[in-house]
């Protein structure tokens, strides 16, 4: 198990306010698993992803990653371990604005390496290409579109080689199109052998995964094993179905 | 209104120092403002008190030289608006024949004179207001020496060898001003009588008329007339504007430092809201997606303001109460208790009330940003999107020399410059201010700053003055010296007092310094020192008073017959109030000032017991060395610059530390989402805030290094203009480089960056998940 989460508590707001949007979910992912996270808004998907990466505190439980026990962990032990072992894609870009294509994605690797910045911005180059997006390395954030940025913030996300690339709703503010690639992408990353946990509402983004977790008031209301999916469109269709079928099941 | 209260409650407690800040920067300007308000209004006041209790007289003429008595009556019988008329006599006699409880006048700048009490107007007046009645043996002395701590109640005051003893101090409603070259003593009939033969005489001519309106045509009417007129004019206005200036520099300093502060209230006030528009970007974004009309929203900002304005000024204007009494001390003291106190305080009000106004209507002219939020992008992004980033060129793939963090604290300068200008601007203001009262300190303290202040830079100086026989006396001591073995060098020189020509054809009386000048030479503006007997040189206020430069020719009556003297050099000089002149030429037929000896030592340990010894067998001159005598002619001075330089420093200190606090918080609001995208990429909370200290030491660094730059030009420039005041010439800054290129930037640079440290805890606080998740 790369991660394993038990029983973990998020509670947000003060006083008679106070709620629990986790409420005792557990999860385990496995390592090399392609996982995703449905439930409906305010279900708490996104806290769990960000409580999962240690970027939120727990108010109780326990969340294993890679055998360390979360809770344990300074401020700064976390940001190392995210800047090591993780890698993460918002629904913005979140880029600096400041830098160019290819300073942001290497920016973290400049962090701790940067004798080495030829290598490094080899690494980025590979990573830009293997995205598509290698012309655009010198440009400025403000001169690409959205699906691009995206792929530089996957790029970004990679350059570690991260034990988990967790997204949340990373095409969330993608038209179909430039949806549809960015889970190619993800695809072709997953099939290298990286671990995936990603947050989503959409359907079509789901179905490409291996297993999809339903959250429903802070816990874990079931989980639906896809398998694996081999990239035909057809097969998509009937993923699709399958699972449309599975979530109005349980009562989506 | 309960919403508005809760809701200004709620950001107060969120962010008390910006606040706290903001209210004290506004609390100062009010105080200021009303302080200045008051003096505004009272100094007229006083003014008009002062010059109506002392019947000051609407037209003076000073005169030295023969009055025609008779002639002048006729003249003022034969004009009609004359009221009354009076011819009233100014002895003037030289400081060095004045001496509080044995301290000389000698130094003065001022001419000192001595009067009796006038009958009909022109009256003096005491502290409380009422005419003088001086008894015999007693004087009153000049408001100016008692403040100077000059002269204090029952002190001792020789005048040419007659002793009286002060009995108060005179408000003098023509001469009180400092500016005002004259002060003038009040004694008895008959002590005057006593003193009459050891001075000059000069006439005041006065006349009061019966309309002041008529002035312009009594004035021409003289003139026309051709009356006693050898001397300056003096009218009633101008009198009012001399009495005013004193004052009148401390309002305009006062109004100037209120517009410095009001300027950083204004900055403080745009940082927190800009910041507060930042972190409330996609809230203002909602509420004008649900159509609440954008006057409501603004309203709910400036109620903040308003708050914080006015509770900053309602503590402004308490304390402009407290302190009241310290700025108007100075009017109570020359003029008298200011009528019109109600008046004052409405002023005061009204001048608080519109710097309230002017924070709402800038608060009100930053809110129509909000115009510009555009409810999608708000909503959308939470965020405003910065224009595109300039430097490009400076890209971190191509860093291999700095650290990641430095690169992109010096990145985020280059490609946001606009940014950091404000702060650049306070930081350059504030190293100019620093380093140049310290230049100027340092300059004027160090010691062979009075070679070129008009004085000889030796070791031990003997002053022979306030005695009889000046000249034998002064020779005595020199013969003696010249036998003496631990003696280098010596000069000895006599100061006589000689009658000039000038050239509209009246003579004036100016002391000239005779003997040899090139045993200690002075440090000359222009030209060199007199040699030959058909020679002078000037000081710089002499100079510019008679209008001669080096090569033209001055008239000097020497002997009785007018000789013509080539003017072969300029000179600065602080002493003996800056009017002085050296010839190497003799005249033992002029009267003798003082006499002075320069002595150079063999050794200066030996300074101590020589001083001693010259002082015990010499009792008649004062022996002092050459230190403490620079101390006694302008050490006054150089502590004055001292503590003005220490005030400056703190001021800029202060000023540094407050903006660059503000900014700090301002730009971790701003930046927030990027902190935590930098979070998320496992850039640690200390990796951040080194990015910030990166942004502050290169807006530091330039800032001080402009700032010094600035300094040692335009400010160099500025300090040589005070320097002219005190008749000093061919200015430069004698520079301490540890303290002035080392220290002080360090200390700045201390100063700002710990207020980083403080600024950017917010850094800390601020988390990936409340910036980033959707």
């Amino acid at each position: 198990m790369i991660i394993t989460a038990t029983g973990i508590v998020k509670a947000f707001g003060a006083g008679d306010e106070r709620r629990n949007v986790l409420d005792g979910a557990s999860v385990e992912i496995r390592e090399g698993e392609f996982v995703s996270v449905m439930g409906p808004s305010g279900s708490g998907k996104s806290t769990l992803m960000f409580t999962l990466s240690g970027m939120d505190r727990l108010d109780g439980g326990q969340v294993l990653f890679d055998g360390r026990d979360l809770s344990t962990l300074s401020e700064n032990d976390l940001a190392d371990l995210r800047r090591a072992d993780m890698g993460f894609v918002f629904q913005q870009p979140t880029l600096l604005s400041n830098l160019n294509i290819l300073d942001n994605v290497i920016l973290a690797s400049m962090h701790d390496n940067r004798r080495d910045v030829d290598s490094i911005k080899q690494r980025a180059m590979t990573l830009l290409e293997r995205a598509g997006i290698a012309e655009l390395a010198d440009r400025d954030i403000t001169q690409a579109s959205g699906g691009q940025l995206q792929r530089v913030g996957i790029c970004r996300a990679l350059m570690n080689d991260p034990k988990v690339l967790f997204g949340d709703e990373p095409t969330g503010a993608l038209n179909s199109s430039a949806a549809d690639e960015i889970m190619r992408l993800l695809a072709e990353i997953h099939r290298n052998g990286t671990t995936i946990m990603l947050v989503t509402h959409d359907i079509k983004v789901a179905a490409r995964t291996q297993r999809v977790l339903f959250l429903l008031d802070g816990k874990i209301a079931g989980e639906f094993e896809a398998g694996e999916y081999r990239g035909a469109s057809e097969e998509l269709k009937d993923r699709e179905e399958r699972l449309m079928a599975w979530l109005t099941e349980i009562g989506f | 209104m309960q919403m508005y209260f809760s809701m200004i409650r709620n950001d107060f407690l969120r962010s008390k120092t910006t606040t706290l800040i903001t209210m004290l920067f506004v609390a100062a300007a009010a105080t200021l403002l009303s302080l200045a308000a008051i003096l505004v209004v009272s100094l007229p006041a006083a003014i008009d008190t002062l010059m109506t209790q002392a019947k000051t007289p609407h037209f003076t003429q000073m005169h030295a030289g023969e009055v025609d008595l008779d002639r002048l009556a006729a003249f003022a019988t034969e004009r009609s608006e004359v009221e009354d008329h009076q011819v009233v006599e100014f002895l003037n006699i030289d400081g060095a024949r004045i001496a509080f409880e044995g301290r000389s006048l000698a130094g003065s700048v001022q001419d000192n004179g001595f009067s009796v009490q006038n009958e009909n107007f022109d009256l003096l007046l005491d502290l409380n207001g009422d005419v003088i009645k001086v008894a015999n043996g007693e004087v009153y002395v000049p408001i100016a020496y008692m403040q100077e701590g000059l002269a204090g109640m029952g002190d001792r005051v020789d005048v040419a060898g007659k002793k009286l003893t002060v009995a108060g101090f005179v408000r003098d409603s023509q001469m009180n001003s400092l500016l005002s070259s004259s002060k003038r003593f009040l004694v008895s009939p008959s002590d005057y009588a006593a003193i009459r033969s050891y001075g000059s005489i000069e006439y005041l001519i006065e006349f009061r008329l019966d309309d002041l309106s008529a002035l312009g045509a009594f004035e021409a009417a003289y003139a026309d007339a051709g009356l006693e007129a050898n001397g300056p004019t003096l009218t009633y206005p101008l009198f009012r504007t001399l009495n005013a200036i004193s004052d009148g520099l401390m309002i305009a300093v006062i109004l100037l430092v209120t517009s410095l502060v009001v300027v950083i209230a204004f900055l403080c006030i745009r940082f927190t809201l800009l910041a507060k528009i930042e972190e409330d970007y996609s809230e203002i974004g909602v509420m004008k997606a649900i159509g609440i009309r954008l006057t409501d929203i603004k309203r709910i900002y400036l109620a903040k303001y308003i708050a914080v304005a006015a509770t900053g000024a309602l503590l402004g204007l308490a304390l402009s109460f407290a302190f009241r009494s310290m700025v108007l001390e100075n009017i109570r003291l020359y003029m008298g208790e200011p009528e019109g106190s109600t008046l004052a305080v409405v002023v005061g009000t009204a001048g608080v009330a519109i710097v309230l106004l002017a924070i709402v209507a800038y608060v009100n002219r930053v809110l129509n940003r909000f115009r510009t939020i555009s409810a999608t992008e708000a909503i959308r992004f939470g965020k405003s999107q910065d224009q595109p980033p300039s430097a490009r060129r400076f890209r971190l793939g191509d860093n291999r020399l700095l650290d990641t963090n430095v690169f992109l604290g010096v990145k985020d300068v280059l490609a946001r410059k606009k940014l950091y200008v404000t702060m650049l601007m306070v930081l350059v203001a504030a190293a100019f201010i620093v380093v140049v009262p310290q230049n100027l300190y340092n300059t004027i303290a160090s010691p062979s700053f009075i070679s070129y202040m008009g004085a000889a830079d030796s070791d031990m100086r003997l002053d022979v003055q306030q005695t009889d026989d000046i000249a034998a006396k002064t020779a005595a001591v020199s013969a003696a010296l010249e036998d003496d073995p631990s003696v280098s060098r010596i000069s000895m020189l006599l100061t006589r007092a000689f009658n000039v020509r000038t050239d509209d054809g009246t003579d004036e009386r100016i002391k000239v310094e005779l003997g040899d000048h090139s045993v200690f030479p002075l440090v000359y503006s222009q030209g060199r020192a007199p040699a030959a007997d058909d020679e002078i040189a000037l000081s710089v206020m002499n100079a510019d008073e008679l209008g001669k430069s080096t090569g033209d020719t001055l008239t000097v009556l020497v002997g009785g017959e007018a000789r013509s003297l080539t003017v072969t050099g300029v000179y600065s000089d602080v002493t003996q109030g800056g009017k002085t002149a050296k010839a190497a030429f003799d005249d033992p037929s002029a009267e003798v000032m003082w006499g002075v000896i320069n002595v150079e030592l063999a050794s200066g340990s030996i300074l101590e017991d020589k001083i001693a010894e010259y002082g015990e067998r010499f009792a008649f001159a004062k022996v002092s060395s050459v230190d403490e005598f620079a101390a006694q002619t302008y050490g006054g001075t150089i502590r004055s610059v001292g503590l003005a330089s220490g005030v400056s420093i703190a001021v800029a200190l202060i000023i540094s530390v407050l903006i660059t606090l503000l900014f700090m918080k301002m730009l971790v609001a701003k930046d927030r989402h990027s902190i935590a995208t930098m979070k998320a990429l496992g850039f640690r909370n200390a990796d951040i805030r080194r990015q910030y200290a990166a942004r502050s030491v290169l807006v530091v660094a330039t800032g001080v290094v402009s700032g010094t730059l600035l300094a040692n030009t335009v400010g160099e420039a500025l300090a040589g203009q005070v320097i002219a005041q005190f008749g000093g010439s061919s200015f430069g800054f004698v520079v301490d480089p540890v303290a002035a290129y080392v220290l002080s930037p360090l200390l700045i640079a201390v100063a700002v960056l710990a207020a980083t440290h403080f600024g950017t805890l917010g850094v800390k606080m601020t988390t990936i998940a409340d910036n980033i998740k959707e």
